[in-house]
């Protein structure tokens, strides 16, 4: 495998999804009706993933996802492959859109691996950069369940964490540098309880894991519960800033704020590709806040880009690139 | 005191109504199949509260892809928009785009309770509304239009859709106030929302009426706030934060009619326990006087769990407003008469 510089300031990545492309959705089509197998279902949507990654080494990213290609849903994916679940039946998203919501009718556990092998195919044509493991965090995996097993969130949440583990583990043993949980559950219920809850499962989920252990938590009050999740054990933070105009900076300031920052400045929800200057304003904001060094902040999107259109994901993370690499000749 | 029941709001689609919608919309059915349909649903659904006790049911709502979606599509100067999440739900609504003061065109409620009120007999047809500071709150207001006098133009516009929901046929009124319990929320928006829910109420000349508030229970302050209004109940979420809501009421007391206590829980698909749910609505009759009602309902609408819990939830909830009346040797309104 090649090797690969990441920039010491400053390096780009993205959160994780991409827009879901032809393969992906012609394996995951395929799959729903029982006409191939889970092998072959990774072996399509591989077809897929390599169109992300191509584009994401267009745009100049330094640390990639495999664009999450077979996640249809991102807790419905996990829920499909750990021991406990069942389908569920179906719950409405908006409008006339219903997706089966999982149901937890067992003893949660870890069966087999369940991103390993999109993510190790995402790193052999990835021209050496590190691929992030992404996995959808244990409070998330809760909250977007239904229980019928447990009665008890503590004990759900906890299982649920050595789940995830177990799978972080078998990345890590393959050479996994960045693992991150995505928690977009946690800042809709911005409570000083919920935050300590998600506290305990991360250090089941982290302690001594050797890799970057990020948590990616976007949208809602997240200021609410900032004092309350800085000492999770993670070395850094993935935030949704853009979107919410930066509001969350003075309070990172306020509660000095020391870990790494994943600085989002591409807003996911608007069509509206921002210019490189937009973006490297707002790294030179971030800066000009004095809040972390530049070797602590990595520039990517507020979320992941899977709702946007292929061809605006991919100059937004062009421009971001470009915005990243003139504030590294600043900064 | 009464042991009364009563569901929150609006129940999921079946499967039939979802498959029916969605052929609609892809332009392979008209949409006089989706009327039926949706007929056919909403009498399985009032079907299904009377025959559990309910003494005021609701038509299910099965037609509202959202709480705001038909009166944003409905009157003048405001268009549903981009979707945004619900509270702390896993579903998203469409976020109302006001550009001037809305105007009313057709009623919104008024038809469906022509329609369903009949259905429900001998129980009574609930309407429902938005409340309007969570309606004013929840929505993108452009063209200078300031936030309270919104949520005025928005009440005096529910206040005329309600009163011809009563004069069709409903004989209760719900004002939904959800964004009531965000812990943000000040007691100036408090009085205002009861300010208008005292507005809408009286206007609609409805026997009864109560405000909801859920998904998190409001603080003291804005229940007092609310429970000084000029409407019948304050429903409170007495399942999320722990029951926290069940301690409020307790300690501040009821409505001028009673309590409606939020203890069936409407996200979970998990059978809520019986002696929870007694427990608190035994904590709650000493706090009410003779002539009150204690209304047993669910923690917010059905429609976040699947169809068949939304019906296993509702029986749940006929079943122990039944029982808890026996325990506490008190009447239970839907018994009908019946052994
Ligand atoms: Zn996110």
């Amino acid at each position: 495998m090649a090797s690969y510089q990441v920039p010491r300031k400053f390096p780009t990545t993205v959160v994780g999804s991409y827009p879901k492309l032809g393969p992906a959705e012609e394996a995951i089509r395929r799959r729903k009706k029982g006409e191939i197998s889970e092998e072959e279902f990774h072996r399509i949507a591989r077809d897929a993933i390599k169109m992300v990654v191509e584009d994401y080494l267009w745009a100049g990213v330094d640390i990639i996802s495999d664009g999450e290609q077979t996640r249809e849903d991102m807790v419905v994916y996990f829920a499909e492959r750990l021991e406990g679940y069942s389908p569920g039946d179906w719950v409405r998203v908006f409008d006339n859109v219903y997706f089966r919501k999982p149901v937890v009718t067992g003893r949660i556990s870890w069966r087999q691996p369940m991103i390993i092998d999109d993510w190790e195919y995402a790193r052999s044509i990835s021209g050496g950069r590190p691929v992030k493991v992404i996995l959808t965090g244990p409070y998330t995996m809760l909250e977007w369940s239904f229980d019928l097993h447990y009665g008890d969130r503590r004990e759900m949440i906890f299982d649920l964490a050595k789940a995830i583990r177990r799978e972080i583990e078998e990345a890590v043993a393959r050479g996994a540098e960045y693992v991150q949980v995505d928690e977009p559950a946690l800042s809709t219920r911005p409570f000083r309880e919920e935050a300590e809850l998600l506290k305990e499962a991360l250090e089941i989920v982290f302690n001594g894991i050797p890799a970057k252990r990020i948590v990616h938590i976007c949208f809602g009050r997240l200021e609410r519960i900032l004092p309350y999740i800085l000492d999770y054990p993670v070395d850094q933070f993935d935030l949704e800033m853009k979107n919410s105009n930066f509001r969350l900076l003075p309070y990172l300031k306020e509660y000095g704020f020391d870990k790494e920052l994943g600085f989002g400045v591409v807003d996911v929800h608007s069509f509206q590709v921002e210019s490189v200057e937009e973006i490297k304003a707002a790294i030179d904001m971030l800066m000009k806040a004095d809040i972390i060094g530049p070797e602590k902040v990595y520039i990517d999107p507020d979320c992941g880009l899977k709702r946007l259109p292929r061809e605006i994901a991919r100059q937004k993370l062009r421009n971001m690139v470009e915005a990243a690499r003139l504030a590294r000749e600043e900064w | 005191m009464r042991v009364r029941a009563q569901v929150l709001g609006g129940y999921p689609r079946p499967r039939h109504v979802r498959r029916a919608l969605r052929a609609a919309e892809r332009g392979e059915a008209d949409w006089t199949s989706v009327s039926r349909a949706l007929e056919a649903a909403s009498a399985a659904v009032i079907g299904v509260q009377v025959a559990s006790g309910l003494d005021v049911v609701v038509d299910g709502l099965l037609d509202w892809h959202d709480i705001f979606r038909p009166f944003a599509s409905m009157w003048r100067n405001v268009t549903p928009t981009a979707l945004l999440r619900y509270f702390d739900n896993n579903f998203f609504y469409r976020i109302p785009l006001f550009t001037a003061e809305p105007e009313p065109t057709e009623p919104v409620l008024a038809p469906r309770a022509r329609t369903y009120a009949p259905l429900a007999e001998p129980a009574r047809l609930k309407a429902i509304v938005p409340g309007p500071v969570t309606f004013a709150l929840m929505s993108e207001v452009r063209g200078g239009l300031k936030r309270e006098e919104l949520a005025e133009a928005i009440a005096r516009l529910l206040a005329e859709e309600a009163r011809l929901a009563v004069e069709a046929g409903a004989g209760f009124l719900q004002i939904d106030e959800p964004i009531l319990g965000d812990p943000e929320v000040g007691e100036d928006e408090a009085r205002l929302a009861a300010d208008l829910a005292s507005e809408i109420a009286s206007k609609s000349g409805a026997p009864e009426s109560m405000v909801a508030v859920y998904f998190y229970p409001p603080d003291r302050r804005v229940y007092e706030a609310l429970a000084s209004a000029r409407v019948d109940y304050v429903m409170v979420d007495m399942v999320d934060a722990s029951g926290r809501g069940l301690d409020v009421v307790a300690e501040a007391g009821p409505a001028r009619r009673g309590v409606a206590a939020g203890l069936i829980d409407a996200r979970s698909i998990y059978r809520d326990r019986y002696e929870r749910v007694r427990d608190a609505a035994a904590r709650l009759a000493k706090a009410l006087s003779d002539g009150m009602d204690l209304i047993l309902t669910t923690s917010t609408w059905l429609d976040l769990i699947p169809y068949s819990y939304s019906v296993k939830k509702t029986r749940l909830l006929g079943l122990y407003a039944e029982r808890i009346a026996e325990d506490l040797g008190v009447e239970f309104t839907g018994g009908w008469g019946v052994g």
